[in-house]
């Protein structure tokens, strides 16, 4: 500790708390996490637009990117959590998927180094989105009181359990799932937003002090390992919070599960 | 004064968000799946069923000529069956005729001939009786103006030889 106490570790909230560039001061306050989002919404339309606007019938370059990640969420995502009836939901849960992978992946995109995803700001929002559309889906398809008969009363239940198992249900299907969808996403990438600086500034600082140097490849190791682990980790979010989000609104659908 | 680990800052929470970000990412989000569900998304969409029904249709098509090309394949085998069979029958046809006509030519050079040499042979019977005949009256002209020669001699000589008179005599004498 004496030898790394001059090793300045900025508090969490300095890592987070990026100043605002546009209209500071008012609620439409743009700042790092705004571009980033911004950023990915304009990533994921170009990609697409460009693959469409040259599609061919033998794809290429990005157009087959673009087709295989249609196909990976049609039948990963899609076609395993919710049948051949969710295939309307395709270009929605892939705006989804690569709205979350994009937010995500600015994690290790030099000098931006920041995934939008480490913000409730962005999870929130994504949890009660998705919230607010399976519990729609719900209602529309099965109307209000079906809808909340199938997904409070669990079927084949003997009626005294049923007073202990309703407001579990309440609790697990309308409380809880926006909740840690948005707390999952936000923590994974938090950690490993955490994690990727806490190794960056060990290097740096090692890199700096003669004495230490010696230790600098095992920090600056962990921080190559750690920026592989993150890409994955962004894939892998986006791919759960999008199967969830694909799951619930078949279930929604499906009514009776 | 910034002396914290971690998370020991109080004056900007960590885990609450911010008005502004939260416009902004809703708005970012919202906007994409607006725009992709009703512009980027159904040309990639498209071209992917597009190539799904192409490869389907393909499939049939290379189905159907197959099938086509098979039934084709046993029309000209038939056809060719059919061709070779003809094709030997008009040989064998051609081989009769040719038989034929060779023989009829062959019958009628013979007759031909036969009928050259009969009439060469009746020609030189003809020639050989013209010849017999001349050779017979000059032979015949010859003979007697031989024996006229003969005789004229043979007068001429009664005149002088006695054995001659002396026969004539002796006759004379005889045949009285």
């Amino acid at each position: 500790m004496f030898l790394l106490g001059s090793i300045n570790f900025p508090p969490i909230g300095e890592l987070l708390n990026w100043k605002s560039i546009l209209f500071g001061g008012s609620a439409l306050a743009l700042n790092k996490i705004g571009l980033i989002t911004i950023a990915a919404a304009v990533v994921t339309i170009v990609m697409f637009g460009l693959a469409g606007r040259g599609a061919k019938l033998v794809p290429t370059g990005l157009q087959n990117v673009v087709e295989y990640s249609v196909e990976f969420v049609t039948n990963l995502i899609v076609l395993d959590a919710m049948g051949p009836e969710g295939i309307t939901w395709v270009p929605w849960l892939v705006g989804m998927f690569f709205f979350i992978l994009f937010s995500n992946l600015f994690e290790v995109i030099p000098f931006i180094q920041m995934p939008a995803t480490a913000r409730t700001s962005v999870t929130i929002p994504l949890a009660l989105i998705s919230y607010i559309t399976f519990v729609a889906v719900g209602i529309k398809k099965q109307g209000f009181g079906k809808y909340l008969k199938g997904a409070l009363i669990p079927k084949g239940v003997p009626l005294p359990l049923l007073p202990l198992l309703i407001p579990l249900e309440f609790l697990s299907t309308f409380i809880v799932r926006p909740f840690a969808l948005a707390i999952r996403l936000f923590g994974n990438m938090l950690a490993g937003h955490l994690l990727l600086v806490t190794f960056a500034i060990l290097s740096e600082a090692l890199f700096v002090k003669s004495l230490l140097l010696i230790a600098l490849p095992l920090p600056f190791a962990m921080l190559v390992v750690v920026t592989g682990y993150e890409i994955f980790v962004s894939a892998l979010q986006a791919f759960i919070f999008t199967t969830l989000t694909a799951v619930y609104i078949g279930e929604a659908m499906a009514g009776d599960h | 004064m910034h002396i914290y680990i971690f998370g020991a800052n109080q004056a900007f929470n960590p885990i609450l968000p911010a008005t502004g970000e939260i416009i902004w990412s809703v708005i970012s989000f919202v906007v994409l799946l607006a725009l992709l569900v009703k512009f980027a998304f159904p040309p990639v969409k498209k071209i992917m069923t597009d190539r799904t029904a192409k490869i389907r249709s393909d499939i049939e098509a290379a189905e159907m000529a197959r099938l086509e090309a098979e039934r084709v394949l046993a029309e000209y085998r038939s056809q060719l069956e059919e061709g070779r069979k003809e094709a030997n029958r008009l040989v064998d046809e051609a081989r009769k005729t040719a038989g034929l006509v060779r023989e009829d030519l062959l019958k009628r050079a013979q007759e031909e001939a036969a009928d050259i040499k009969r009439r060469a042979d009746e020609s030189l019977i003809i020639e050989k009786e013209r010849v017999m005949s001349e050779l017979r009256s000059s032979v015949g002209d010859l003979a007697v103006e031989l024996a006229s020669r003969v005789i004229s001699y043979e007068i001429d000589r009664v005149s002088i030889d006695p054995l001659v008179v002396q026969f004539l005599s002796e006759v004379g004498a005889t045949t009285k």
